[in-house]
């Protein structure tokens, strides 16, 4: 019998119980939904804790401790096998303070090497690099530390008349420098810390660039970046000031070394823990959280298969009434010369059409009651917690992705094909001489 | 054509664990010859269905041999009996044994697409044999919708279409009136001389077996051959 018959046939059967198969396939619906949707949450609440950490931070970046690192063992670093990028941030650890017309600010100085920053993912919101030493690059939210203390103070009074609550005056936002700053001079000191005063060797810098925003809101960044060509100009001037007495280096560093690739990420820092330094890495972190949301997904997949083993009962009674029902029919088949297997092939068929049915419509309804929880859980957690930006926030609960698909769909038309077998198999077994006996 | 040699058969009976062998057929032995029609008479209980089964492989004997055209089929595995069934065989039952859901064109379609025929052929093939049997008219009707004779009309096209060399036919007009007997015998009759058909008929019913070219008489599992007529 060629294939596109025993479907024709198949479906005609099917036809014949419209609201029998019809609930069959409900209930094969229903159990492959609530496994898709039940893992759903698993894919989704690991998409979001994985995107929480990955925020502000790159999966493939590995940070580098050690207490004697140099730029020589930095340079080193960079021949080691798929590094894409090391970069040597030196902070100047000592008293800080800039001035823009009559504002003053503490922020920090970083001078690093822009080429290899640019490879790891440092990005401008305007301007260009530095080219030259007194060239630098701040932060997204310097403006907002170059404060006026007159200003300030002539502010917090003016609030203090209005008797607000301790709350609504930490977030009030303090008159700060508002105009552009692209190729404005900055004068740059250094002080001691004992003191808080300044050596008086200012040095002049300009402002070429503004760094791109972090990716979180509540993370700021006012830090001014130079190029590591001024570190001579700044050791000179610590030299001439520090305490006699004093070993210690004006700069401290953070050494932070960038891999080709996500998977190459653990060859690098077992490379660099047998060279005795100590790594952290967020791929280690994510290794365990996929550890732990295996686990979760495979349990919620295991209690979504039950509904569907449930299911299952109903597709293996809805074939053992077919089976009975044409136990005449079959045998008049088999009189006719319908082998064995292929009686058991089309009872088969009929419970695989069943499990695939009801699959593609639970797919569908699955991706829909995923797509409406994303959109409506938010709001309601939100209205229940008091947090109208609760919605706002990017939290998924729920993500199917195309594997969740497979697997449910293979674990659905397997167990559908599973119930629909013994039914089959008790098809194959009636006697002709039996079957023919019976009434019409 | 058709070889069956010392068969015996026996049925249990009884409560499960008390049952006892009752034998119903009892070393029988004859030959058909190709082209023929043979009738085996007997009453109720007296065994001709049960030789009917085992000579269509619906029902394994005990001991003894078929032959049917040089194969030995008594020998054959459940699969092997149903493609030699299809191959070999056409039936006729006394209740027509169509399927209710197939219209006549379909009923009659059956075993074609059980061989695995293309549409274009088997549709061809329908056609022409719908025509010869004068089912034209009802070729789109359900079972439901058509006369006993007309039902048992389209029985015999299904039997035919597949061109078998042997139809079994199994008290053929068991639920037909007399006039219809005539027509559907007058049928059998005809479609033995024009293609050769060999029919083993089995019937209780002397005028039936009138038909046929030689007569077996089956009593109590033991066949005797009683002769030849032909009434029709």
């Amino acid at each position: 019998m060629q294939f596109k018959d025993q479907l024709d046939f198949v479906s005609q059967h099917i036809k014949k119980n419209k609201l029998r198969v019809f609930m069959t396939i409900l209930a094969a619906t229903m159990g492959t939904a609530f496994l898709i949707t039940l893992a759903s949450v698993g894919f989704g609440i690991q998409d979001t804790l994985k995107s929480e950490i990955l925020d502000n931070r790159l999966v493939t970046q590995v940070e580098v401790y050690s207490a004697d690192l140099t730029k020589e063992k930095a340079d080193k670093m960079k021949g080691m096998d798929h590094v894409k990028a090391v970069v040597l941030r030196q902070q100047v650890s000592a008293y800080q303070k800039t001035t823009l017309d009559k504002y003053t600010s503490t922020s920090e100085l970083i001078v690093s090497n822009f080429g290899e920053e640019q490879k790891a993912g440092f990005t401008l919101e305007k301007g260009r690099l530095p080219q030259s030493e007194y060239e630098v690059v701040v932060g997204h939210d310097f403006a907002e530390n170059l404060i006026n203390e007159e200003e300030v103070e002539k502010f917090e009074a003016e609030q203090k008349d209005k008797d607000l609550s301790d709350t609504e005056l930490d977030e009030l936002e303090l008159p700060h420098y508002e105009e552009e700053l692209l190729e404005k001079k900055i004068t740059y000191e250094m002080g001691s810390y004992e003191t808080y005063e300044s050596y008086k060797e200012p040095v002049k810098l300009t402002i070429v660039g503004v760094a791109k925003a972090p990716a979180k809101d509540f993370i700021s960044d006012s830090k001014i970046y130079a190029d590591a060509s001024l570190i001579s100009e700044l050791e000179a001037i610590y030299d001439r000031h520090k305490p006699e007495a004093s070993d210690e280096t004006l700069f401290s560093m953070n050494l932070n070394i960038y891999a080709d690739e996500l998977q190459n990420v653990k060859e690098i820092t077992t490379s660099l823990k047998e060279d005795g330094y100590s790594v952290y890495s967020i791929s280690e972190e994510l290794e365990q959280i996929d550890v732990f949301f295996l686990a979760l997904k495979a349990g919620l997949i295991f209690v979504g298969t039950i509904a569907i083993l449930i299911s299952s009962i109903g597709i293996f009674n809805t074939m053992t009434m077919a089976v009975t029902e044409r136990t005449r029919e079959i045998g008049v088949m088999k009189a006719l010369g319908a082998k064995p297997k292929l009686i058991q092939r089309l009872f088969l068929l009929e419970s695989a059409w069943i499990g695939i049915i009801g699959t593609v419509i639970a797919v569908i309804l699955s991706y829909a009651i995923s797509i409406l929880a994303n959109y409506v859980l938010p709001l309601i957690v939100g209205a229940a917690l008091g947090e109208e930006e609760f919605g706002e926030l990017n939290v998924t609960f729920s993500i199917i992705p195309w594997q969740l698909v497979v697997i449910a769909s293979a674990i659905s038309i397997s167990v559908a094909m599973i119930s629909g077998w013994r039914p089959a198999r008790k098809a194959t077994q009636i006697d002709v001489i039996d079957a023919l006996r019976q009434e019409l | 054509m058709i070889h069956v040699e010392h068969i015996q058969h026996s049925f249990k009976i009884g409560k499960k664990g008390k049952e006892r062998p009752v034998s119903v057929l009892k070393d029988l032995s004859f030959k058909v010859r190709k082209g023929s029609i043979i009738s085996i008479v007997g009453r109720s209980g007296s065994g001709k269905s049960t030789l009917l089964h085992i000579m269509a492989g619906f029902l394994k004997p005990e001991s003894g041999r078929i032959t049917i055209n040089g194969t030995v089929t008594s020998d054959f595995t459940e699969t092997q009996s149903a493609e030699f069934r299809l191959d070999q065989f056409g039936f006729i039952f006394q209740n027509f044994q169509l399927m209710p859901g197939l219209t006549t064109f379909e009923n009659i379609e059956l075993p074609l697409k059980l061989k695995g025929a293309p549409k274009a052929e088997r549709t061809k093939q329908v056609k022409q044999l719908i025509q010869h049997v004068g089912l034209k008219e009802v070729q789109d009707h359900y079972p439901n919708e058509l006369s006993g004779g007309q039902q048992q009309r389209v029985s015999i096209a299904r039997a035919l279409i597949t061109n078998p060399p042997i139809i079994f036919a199994d008290e053929p007009t068991g639920s037909l009136d007399s006039e219809t007997e005539q027509e559907i015998l007058a049928l059998i009759l005809s479609l033995n001389e024009s293609l050769g058909i060999t029919f083993v008929i089995i019937t209780h019913d002397d005028e039936v077996a009138s038909i046929a070219d030689e007569i077996y008489q089956m009593h109590d599992g033991v066949l005797k051959a009683e002769g030849v007529h032909h009434a029709i």
